[in-house]
């Protein structure tokens, strides 16, 4: 059975205005994409790659200066559906602190559903949910600008939850956060995932890439490379070559198939990305050489 | 845990490029409010090194480096330059400011002037450098920063990110200083961009032989590109040592909210799964030496 598409981009293309009418340079060009929904889809691509732009395109923040990107069949240059468009995508940026308007938590998440109208007693429910669902319950009372950065995004995330959306962008929303606070933002979406909401990620970090059930390569303006993690890390060359990397256990599972005593040898799966599968397979190629284990 | 300064573990014979010397920082002091940012730090930077400082948000990190170059003056304690106290005068704590120079995070956002030329030689012109020194300080730090001359007469506001970016550290490197801290210099950028920012900075370090405080969030970066690490945790340093000793331990740097990368993980399972591997191993090349040596022995 075909899995339904929520967001149909056709042959679009986006060019940023300038001052200097002979520099338009297209920051998106002929690009066609099908997401599925409930599916968990990361973007890469260089700075300037495009990714960004695409991403404001996915909910209206832009519209495309050729094609037509539909959102559940709705167009998003129809300007009258620009609020149920809304509605269903979600966005959240990179810097936290430029998404919080509110001075109390529970009334920044409140935000988007009074803006839509949306009945006092049902906007209470929405909002005690949404805050549960980011774990951020406790901090229902508390000023935004105290929290953590980790904390301060799961909030962003929360007022987008709010209005009830089926699919979440989030444009690099954990490029400015430390380990702990990247790890925070992973598990709560992949938890709203698992609870069957569409994902977009687009990050600059493989790892979080690799979580991914789909990974879209974007560079200069085009797709470069689109498909499973596991595919796409499985060329590194043709990912190096356009700025970008693979993640670091994938580098070294590659180094180590190609090197002359192993090569014919012993094989390594094409694209690991979990340090323990390739702790498994890097165990097994000890063995096969018969490396002594040292008694514990 | 104590932390030994680096000149008492080398001998007293050794003074230190910067120094921290019982160093507290509370924010609001006689409010209700007052938070303590830092507690009681030691800590000294030895010259020449690229040193990193990792730490959770919250954990003192840009409070300390605005203590380096008197941005602000500890509550208690002293900071020394060469060992000098920085604050011995006060009213000559700008001419510290061009000694530490100080590149804070997103520092695009900073650039004002209308070529990148001038906004380059802002620091030197302050400075009172001649036009002639000014000129060549400029060339230089566009030189280490990758900026082509081309690029000079441009606006700062025509140029992407990772070119901002690079104008911006430019600025700090062409006041010459004895010190660069560097706050995040590669957030944000896409990996091509953080290698390339990283790559001449350490670069600059080597042709300069100039000291260098990096802060990052990213263990596989410090990994890469540090020589020491400085742990914080809450206000405090709780590890300053070599790369490899504080990757060594796992535990004490997942208790404080961070991480270590993903090859040290992968070598610290091999090595309680039996194998005799090293777990001090942080970067891909270590870890395929490692690997390839238990090969080669059989």
């Amino acid at each position: 059975m075909p899995k339904e598409i929520i967001i149909s981009a056709e042959n679009i293309s986006f060019e940023y205005p300038t001052d200097d009418m002979s520099v338009n340079h297209a920051a998106v060009s002929n690009v066609s994409i099908a997401i599925e929904k409930g599916s968990f889809v990361a973007i890469l691509g260089h700075n300037g790659s495009g990714k960004s732009t695409l991403a404001k395109l996915f909910n209206g923040i832009l519209v495309p200066t050729e094609g037509k990107i539909f959102v559940k069949g709705m167009d998003t240059s129809d300007d009258d559906l620009l609020f149920e468009l809304r509605k269903t995508v979600g966005m959240v940026f990179q810097n936290p602190d430029n998404q919080l308007v509110a001075t109390i938590v529970e009334e920044d998440v409140a935000f988007a559903p009074e803006n839509l109208g949306v009945q006092p007693a049902e906007i209470r429910k929405r909002v005690d949910k949404a805050l549960e669902t980011v774990g951020m319950k406790e901090y229902a009372s508390h000023a935004p600008h105290k929290l953590s950065g980790g904390q301060k995004q799961r909030v962003a995330i929360a007022g987008i939850l709010a209005m009830e959306p089926e699919c979440i962008v989030l444009d690099e929303s954990t490029a400015m956060l430390d380990p702990a606070g990247r790890a925070e933002i992973m598990k709560t979406i992949k938890r709203l995932n698992e609870n069957g909401m569409t994902v977009i990620l687009i990050t600059h970090y493989m790892d979080e890439a690799a979580e991914a059930d789909r990974i879209i390569v974007m560079n200069d303006g085009k797709v470069e490379a689109d498909g499973a993690p596991r595919k796409i890390f499985s060329e590194p060359g043709k990912l190096s070559a356009i700025g970008l990397d693979v993640p670091q256990i994938t580098e070294l599972t590659e180094l180590l198939s190609s090197s002359d005593i192993i090569k014919n040898k012993f094989s390594f799966p094409k694209g690991i990305t979990d340090e323990d599968e390739a702790a498994d397979y890097i165990e097994r190629l000890f063995d096969s050489f018969g490396a002594a284990v040292r008694p514990q | 845990m104590k932390v030994v300064p680096r000149s008492e573990r080398h001998g007293h014979n050794i003074v230190a490029k910067l120094e921290l010397e019982n160093v507290s920082y509370v924010y609001g002091a006689g409010t209700p409010f007052c938070i303590t940012a830092l507690k009681d730090i030691n800590i000294s930077f030895g010259e020449n090194k690229i040193t990193g400082i990792i730490g959770h948000t919250g954990s003192g990190k840009s409070t300390l480096t605005q203590l380096f170059n008197g941005l602000i003056k500890p509550e208690t304690g002293v900071v020394r330059l060469d060992g000098m106290d920085i604050w011995e005068d006060p009213k000559a704590i700008s001419k510290i400011r061009h000694r530490i120079g100080l590149v804070f995070q997103y520092p695009e956002y900073q650039l004002f002037e209308e070529t990148v030329e001038k906004d380059i030689a802002f620091g030197p012109v302050n400075m009172k450098k001649t036009p002639e020194q000014v000129k060549l300080l400029v060339e230089q730090a566009a030189d280490f920063t990758g900026i082509p001359k081309s690029m000079l007469c441009m606006s700062p506001f025509e140029l992407s990110g990772g070119q901002k970016r690079r104008v911006a550290i430019a600025g700090v490197i062409a006041m010459d200083p004895d010190i660069l801290v560097l706050d995040e210099p590669a957030a944000g950028l896409d990996p091509g961009g953080r290698e390339e920012i990283l790559g001449r900075i350490k670069a600059y370090r080597d042709k300069k032989n100039k000291t260098v405080i990096l802060i990052s969030h990213s263990m596989e970066d410090m990994a890469k590109y540090a020589e020491e690490l400085v742990v914080m945790k809450n206000g405090t340093v709780i590890m300053h040592d070599t790369v490899a000793e504080v990757f060594k331990r796992t535990d004490l740097i997942e208790e404080t909210g961070l991480s270590v990368p993903r090859i040290t993980k992968l070598m610290k399972r091999l090595k309680k799964d039996g194998y005799p591997v090293s777990d001090s191993v942080y970067t891909v090349e270590a870890a395929y030496n490692e690997i390839m040596n238990v090969l080669n022995k059989q």
